[in-house]
């Protein structure tokens, strides 16, 4: 016979299981980027590439608030807020939407160089190109989240789909944390 | 007993809630420092590494909840 207590005890071990495989994936991930980040100091040494410093800059911010807004709608679920819970939600969806374009639609485009001209150029596209993919399939993820948010799926006893989101957005911050001073500030502009 | 539950709750929620913002004014505090940094001091890593490392702490700390990794359930937000 199952109990209460018991299915608990389960959901708690189960949860604690998939903690330990979110956190494994995190640190097989953080290799890739890993790798990239130490390409672009082979490769470019103390120079870096030529890019809009205002840019740079402003999708950092909105990333990072990004985060500040998924951890808040983490801590509302798990305080049962369900309304704070969903506009975080949506408001980390929006942000990184946001940085995406910014990074993207604004970045590459005013570059002023393409792709396969020059060590720089490879390199930048690489990490920006793997860091968006991320942000992109982090945002698809949020907002299944959401949908199921706004089904009333999640509790504050059990809402680790929601907790899995939120790590994988931070890691994002965190690989951007390394890759905006390794891009738009480390070195000299390489000539 | 109730309403005593739920005013603890609260408590816990706003404070996690502030606890947010105050990491999210460290982290733009240290992204607008390492953006002057890297505008004035060109070609000094030193620091500019130091900063990343740092921001990269707190979000792990305070975002991530890496210490949740060695607890047992769900429940143990801060």
């Amino acid at each position: 016979m199952t109990t209460q207590a018991d299915t608990g005890h389960n959901y708690r071990f189960k949860t604690a299981t998939n903690r330990l495989g979110l956190w494994l994936f995190i640190l097989s991930d953080a290799f890739l980027f890993g790798g990239l980040l130490v390409s672009r100091f082979y490769l470019l040494g103390k120079t870096r590439p030529e890019l809009i410093q205002l840019l740079g800059l402003a999708v950092t911010a909105i990333l990072l608030a990004s985060s500040f807004f998924m951890n808040r709608a983490e801590t509302a679920i798990a305080h049962g807020d369900r309304k704070t819970f969903l506009n975080g939600m949506l408001i980390t969806i929006v942000l990184g939407s946001l940085f995406v374009i910014g990074v993207v639609g604004f970045e590459w485009q005013l570059a002023p160089f393409s792709a396969g001209e020059n060590a720089a150029a490879s390199i930048f596209f690489t990490m920006t190109g793997f860091h968006a993919f991320h942000v992109i399939t982090g945002v698809i993820f949020l907002a299944i989240v959401y949908r199921n948010g706004r089904r009333g799926l999640y509790t504050p006893e059990r809402h680790f789909p929601v907790e899995a989101a939120a790590v994988y957005w931070h890691f994002v911050d965190v690989v951007w944390v390394f890759f905006y001073p390794a891009l738009y500030l480390m070195g000299t502009v390489a000539g | 007993m109730e309403v005593k539950k739920e005013a603890k709750t609260n408590d816990k929620r706003t404070e996690a809630y502030r606890m947010g913002l105050v990491v999210l004014i460290l982290l733009a505090a240290l992204t607008i420092g390492e953006y002057f940094i890297g505008s004035i001091a060109v070609g000094w890593l030193a620091p500019l590494w130091g900063i990343a490392i740092l921001k990269a702490v707190l979000i792990m700390r305070d975002y991530m909840h890496f210490s949740r990794l060695f607890g047992e359930g769900e429940e143990e937000h801060s």
